[in-house]
C-alpha cells in the first residue's frame, strides 16, 4: 500500500508541482493588481493605462506601441581603469560578454541586452516574473564575485541601464570622486554577512530566568487558583514576552557591537521577514561588515565564539560571504526586506 | 556556525542587496523606489503561496530555495 502511494505520488507530482505554481502565480497576480490601483507610479499621468504587469491578458494580446528595438547597455560595477580586464564572463544576457567602458581612471563593467527585455515597460514586466528577476539577479552577481576576485569593486544596484558607452562615460566623469573615494575604501576589504537566529522558546525561558519579577510573578501564581490566577497569568505572560524582547535587543546589540569591533565598517539592517526567508527561528540581527581581508580568519572564529556564548538561547549565526560590498558604499545599503 | 560560501543564496538575500544596496547613479533606465517595493510585494505573494501549497501537501517542503 504505502509503496503504491509513494509511486503514485512520485508520478503526480510533476502536474501537482505545476498545479501549485499556477496558484502562485494566480495569487501574484493579484497582489500586483491590487498595489498597481492602490499606488499609481511615479511620473505616470493619471490617462494612462495600468502598466502590463497588472493585466492578465497576456502582452502579445495587447494593443500598443511594438517593443523597443535596438540594444543598451546594463552596468554591473566600477573598478579602477587598471584592474585586470573581465575575461571570458558572460553577463545578464548570456551570449552577451562582459566589456569595459573606461574614463579617466575608471572603468565600468557592462555587457550588451536587447531592449526589448530591457526598456523601460518590459522591465517593469520582467521584474514581475521571478524566475527572470532569479536569473538576472544571480548573473549580475556573479559577474561582480568574478570581478571582485581580481580587484575592488563598487557595485551598481540592479537594473542600472545605459542607452550607449557615451552615456556611461558621462554617469563615470560625473560620479569620478565618489567612485574613487569608494574604491579605496573598499581596497583589500571584504564585506560578510552575519545573521543571528535563536530559538523563542528558549529566549523566553532565559528572559524568565532572568527576570525577579517573572519569579514574583510565578510565586504569587502558587496560592491562587480560578479568575484571580488567571489574571496573574496573563501578568505573567505579559512580562515574560517584554522580557524577552529585551534580551533580544541586549543580545542582538552585544553580537552586532563584538562583530562590528572587529571590521572596519558595520551596517545592522531590518531582520528579514521569516515568510520571504523561511528562516528558522527568531532573526535578532541581520549585520553586513566590512572585514579587512587578511583579518576574515579572526572574523570567523569570532562569528563561532559568540554562537557557543549564546547557546542557552539555541544561537545560531549564520556567516555570507564574501559578498560585493553592497552594503558599503555611498548612498548604499538602506533598506532590506521586511 | 553556518557558512554559506559556495553559495546557493536564497532569493529573498540576493535581492536584498542587488535591490537594497549597491550604488544607486542616474542611468538612461533605472528602478523607481516603487518598482522595487513592487518586487516584494511579489516575492512576498509568491512565497506565501508556495507555503500553503506546502502546508496542503502539494509541495515538498523547501527549505530556503526559494
Amino acid at each position: 500500500m504505502a509503496d503504491e502511494l509513494a509511486r503514485w505520488a512520485g508520478e503526480r507530482a510533476p502536474s501537482l508541482l505545476a498545479r501549485a505554481e499556477g496558484e502562485a502565480l494566480a495569487v501574484l497576480r493579484d497582489a500586483l493588481v491590487a498595489a498597481a490601483l492602490d499606488r499609481p507610479r511615479e511620473g505616470r499621468p493619471p490617462d494612462e493605462p495600468d502598466p502590463p504587469t497588472a493585466k492578465r491578458d497576456p502582452p502579445l494580446a495587447k494593443p500598443g506601441p511594438p517593443p523597443p528595438t535596438g540594444e543598451a547597455l546594463w552596468a554591473y560595477g566600477v573598478s579602477r581603469a587598471d584592474a585586470p580586464r573581465p575575461e571570458g564572463l558572460s553577463g545578464v544576457v548570456p551570449s552577451a560578454p562582459v566589456t569595459r567602458v573606461e574614463a579617466g581612471e575608471l572603468a565600468a563593467l557592462v555587457s550588451s541586452v536587447p531592449l526589448a527585455e530591457f526598456a523601460e515597460e518590459p522591465l517593469r514586466r520582467n521584474l514581475n516574473d521571478l524566475t527572470w528577476l532569479g536569473r538576472v539577479a544571480r548573473a549580475h552577481e556573479a559577474v561582480l564575485e568574478r570581478a571582485l576576485s581580481t580587484t575592488a569593486i563598487v557595485p551598481l544596484r540592479l537594473c542600472t541601464i545605459y542607452e550607449s558607452e557615451e552615456s556611461v562615460r558621462e554617469m563615470l566623469e560625473r560620479e569620478q570622486d565618489a567612485f574613487v573615494e569608494a574604491l579605496e575604501v573598499l581596497d583589500g576589504r571584504q564585506e560578510w554577512g552575519v545573521k543571528l537566529l535563536v530559538d523563542p522558546e528558549r529566549l523566553a525561558e532565559e528572559a524568565r530566568s532572568r527576570s525577579s519579577e517573572a519569579a514574583a510573578l510565578q510565586d504569587e501564581l502558587e496560592g491562587r487558583s480560578g479568575g484571580s490566577a488567571y489574571l496573574v497569568r496573563r501578568r505573567l505572560e505579559r512580562h515574560v514576552r517584554e522580557a524577552a524582547s529585551s534580551v533580544a535587543g541586549e543580545v542582538a546589540e552585544q553580537v552586532h557591537a563584538r562583530l562590528q569591533d572587529w571590521a572596519i565598517d558595520a551596517v545592522s539592517r531590518r531582520p528579514q521577514n521569516r515568510e520571504l526567508s523561511g528562516h528558522e527561528g527568531d532573526m535578532l540581527l541581520n549585520g553586513a561588515y566590512l572585514v579587512e581581508a587578511e583579518r576574515v580568519d579572526g572574523f570567523r572564529e569570532l562569528v563561532t565564539g559568540l554562537e557557543d556564548r549564546y547557546r542557552s538561547l539555541g544561537a545560531r549565526l549564520e556567516l555570507t560571504g564574501p559578498w560585493p560590498p553592497y552594503n558599503f558604499v555611498p548612498h548604499g545599503g538602506a533598506a532590506a526586506i521586511a | 556556525m553556518t557558512t554559506i560560501q559556495e553559495r546557493e543564496v536564497a532569493l529573498v538575500d540576493l535581492i536584498d542587496r542587488l535591490l537594497g544596496g549597491g550604488v544607486v547613479v542616474a542611468g538612461d533606465i533605472t528602478l523607481a523606489a516603487a518598482d522595487v517595493d513592487l518586487v516584494y510585494v511579489h516575492l512576498r505573494a509568491l512565497i506565501t503561496s508556495v507555503a500553503t501549497a506546502q502546508e496542503k501537501g502539494l509541495l515538498p517542503h523547501m527549505g530556503s530555495a526559494v
